[in-house]
């Protein structure tokens, strides 16, 4: 009879582990997270006297804050603005969209631009931090691949926060 | 026409703005002002503080601000003209806007359209009589942060400008930007602190909404480390009490209104909360050089200078080497410029000189360099006028100003041919020209 074999050991693989894509977009939204000027959404109240409200809402109801305080600091003098400086105020545009407006994605290639100006990858390999304690993050949770550098980290990352940043 | 200038640094962060009086041609210091770039509402004094105001805020916790610009360029201009409507009135500065020029400064690479709307509120809105607009490094070179006693100024210089929203390198070759070798790295003083706030949220104090404090527990505790993975054995032995842990009493409202380091041998009340600053110390202003930490696929502080140099022309390359300056909120960590010189060390070739100038105020810095600019006979030349303006429209500012955008005219508005200043500074000239350096002169070297 022939040897017994044993059967071929299976390559230990992750197989819940989340995949790149949806590790790059949590840090892209971390990453713009941290851009936030507020943690809290604007709070709804507000606690200016509503006496000065009536006499500075714009055409559509709106106030804008530049208007409340000029009716602050001037009690009523105010000079009508001009249409570009109005419709400035008046219409906000994020960042996203002045730079889609602004055209300078269709410059040719030789003109430096803000999108063109960032610095490149880095070249050395990146390494990580420990997301509890700061260490080095040598291990990677299975389920959500945040970093981790001892077991005493790893617990408490599966209490606190294991998959809730996604 | 001798008129007094108005010199207004509009930072993401803070605002420097201030008068040089024509007279003297001297700037008055007491004049000269400095305070935050936002609308700041206060829950605890029940009050919203624009800009200036915020000196009078006593409650400095819980506050909600409202910044007018938006990943570094300006966006939100009802916030900002709320905030301008205060500092450039009559009374805040002592000028009438009609007989004074002013002097702002925009972002690098700022949008044209966004550019656009800078003209039209000076123009239109607060009708100065003259006006130029122009990025902070260029203004550097008439300033004292490169300047040696014996030496003259030198050609080129290489300006790390490490900000509230974004850093920048940006190489000068005769007080011109070079613009295509200017590099910027998205990582600034906000998102420092963010990050911090983050940290100590998750291990210690919800910090979330507390960005005044952290802010000031950023300035106060962190510094640069100039070895990294010691100092981060160092804090892990014993989390609470080593070499480099700190603690910092947090402000209440009854005692200390202001957060402070504790003194080693401070009694600490049992009224006082106590915040530990361990590794977050330097592992924070270490996202400048490693933004990988935080899983930003962009290189480090030390690489984007050597990407920069290496776009630059190479018989200059060595120039820029010796002259780098340092501006900026963020570069006044404890052994920034220690740390940014040992890593650049050996990036350059090994015979290189390698220098790097630092500043005794980096925020002030361009600010003081802006007001010499403004003291300077070339200001007068350089400025577009409020006739101008009015005769041509924004695009004489487009033209005036020369930046990133070079000879094309991009932006709305019909093709115009490029007006001739023979006598304008900032015009990029075709032609090959002579560079003298402090120790040599480089021939031939031809510009864009």
């Amino acid at each position: 009879m022939p040897p017994r074999r044993q059967p071929t050991r299976q390559v230990q693989t992750n197989k819940n582990a989340p995949d790149a894509e949806v590790i790059a977009m949590r840090a892209k939204r971390h990453l713009d997270e941290l851009e936030r000027s507020n943690y809290l959404e604007e709070s709804s109240g507000q606690f200016e006297a509503d006496k000065d409200e009536e006499s500075v809402k714009t055409t559509k109801g709106r106030v804008l804050i530049s208007d409340r305080r000029l009716a602050m600091l001037d009690g009523g003098r105010r000079k009508k603005s001009t249409h570009d400086v109005r419709s400035a105020v008046l219409y906000r545009k994020n960042l996203a969209t002045l730079i889609d407006e602004s055209g300078i994605a269709d410059l040719p290639a030789s003109i430096p631009t803000y999108l063109t100006a960032v610095v490149a990858s880095p070249q050395e390999p990146s390494r990580v931090l420990c997301s509890v304690c700061g260490y080095w993050g040598s291990y990677k949770c299975m389920k959500c691949a945040m970093a981790y550098c001892d077991i005493n980290c790893r617990s408490v990352h599966d209490e606190t926060r294991c998959e809730r940043r996604i | 026409m001798k008129q007094p200038v108005v010199v207004l640094e509009n930072g993401a962060s803070k605002i420097k703005v201030g008068v040089v009086n024509a007279s003297t041609s001297v700037a008055s210091q007491d004049l000269q002002r400095v305070f935050p770039n936002a609308i700041i509402k206060s829950k605890g004094d029940k009050r919203t503080f624009y800009g200036a105001d915020f000196e009078e805020c006593k409650d400095c916790s819980g506050l909600n601000y409202r910044l007018p610009f938006e990943k570094g360029y300006l966006t939100d201009w009802d916030a900002q003209k709320a905030i301008w409507d205060g500092v450039l009135r009559h009374e805040f500065l002592g000028i009438d806007p009609h007989e004074a020029s002013v002097l702002v400064t925009e972002p690098y690479f700022n949008l044209p359209n966004i550019q656009d709307t800078y003209d039209q509120f000076m123009f239109e809105e607060y009708e100065f009589a003259a006006y130029y607009r122009s990025t902070p490094a260029a203004f550097l070179p008439h300033g004292q942060l490169f300047k040696v006693r014996g030496l003259p100024s030198p050609e080129c210089i290489l300006v790390v400008d490490a900000g509230f929203s974004f850093t920048h390198v940006v190489p000068l070759i005769n007080g011109v930007i070079e613009w295509s070798a200017v590099k910027r790295i998205d990582v600034g003083g906000k998102l420092l602190t963010n990050h911090l706030k983050e940290l100590v949220s998750y291990r210690q104090w919800n910090m979330m909404d507390e960005t005044h404090v952290m802010n000031d527990v950023k300035e106060s505790c962190c510094y640069v480390s100039q070895d990294f993975a010691t100092d981060l054995e160092t804090c892990r032995r014993n989390t609470r009490v080593n070499a480099i842990v700190r603690e910092y009493i947090l402000p209440d409202f009854s005692l200390n209104k202001r957060g402070r380091v504790r003194k080693p041998g401070e009694m600490l009340l049992d009224s006082h909360q106590i915040l530990y600053m361990g590794n977050e110390r330097f592992s924070i202003p270490e996202v400048l050089f490693h933004p990988s930490y935080l899983g930003l696929q962009q290189a480090g502080l030390a690489a984007a200078v050597a990407q920069s140099i290496a776009l630059l022309p190479e018989e200059l390359q060595d120039m820029f080497w010796a002259n780098i300056g340092l501006v900026g909120g963020s570069v006044k960590f404890p052994g920034f410029a220690q740390r940014l010189m040992s890593e650049l060390r050996p990036l350059a070739p090994s015979d290189q000189e390698v220098v790097i100038y630092e500043s005794k105020d980096a925020v002030l810095e361009a600010y003081r360099s802006a007001v010499a600019f403004a003291c300077s006979v070339r200001f007068r030349d350089c400025v577009v006028t409020r006739e101008e303006y009015l005769e041509s429209g924004p695009a004489a500012c487009r033209v005036r100003f020369a930046d990133w955008k070079g000879a094309s005219d991009i932006g709305k508005g019909k093709g115009r041919a490029r007006v001739d200043e023979s006598d304008d500074e900032s015009s990029q000239v075709t032609q090959t020209r002579t560079v003298k350096t402090r120790t040599r002169v480089v021939a031939g070297v031809k510009r864009r």
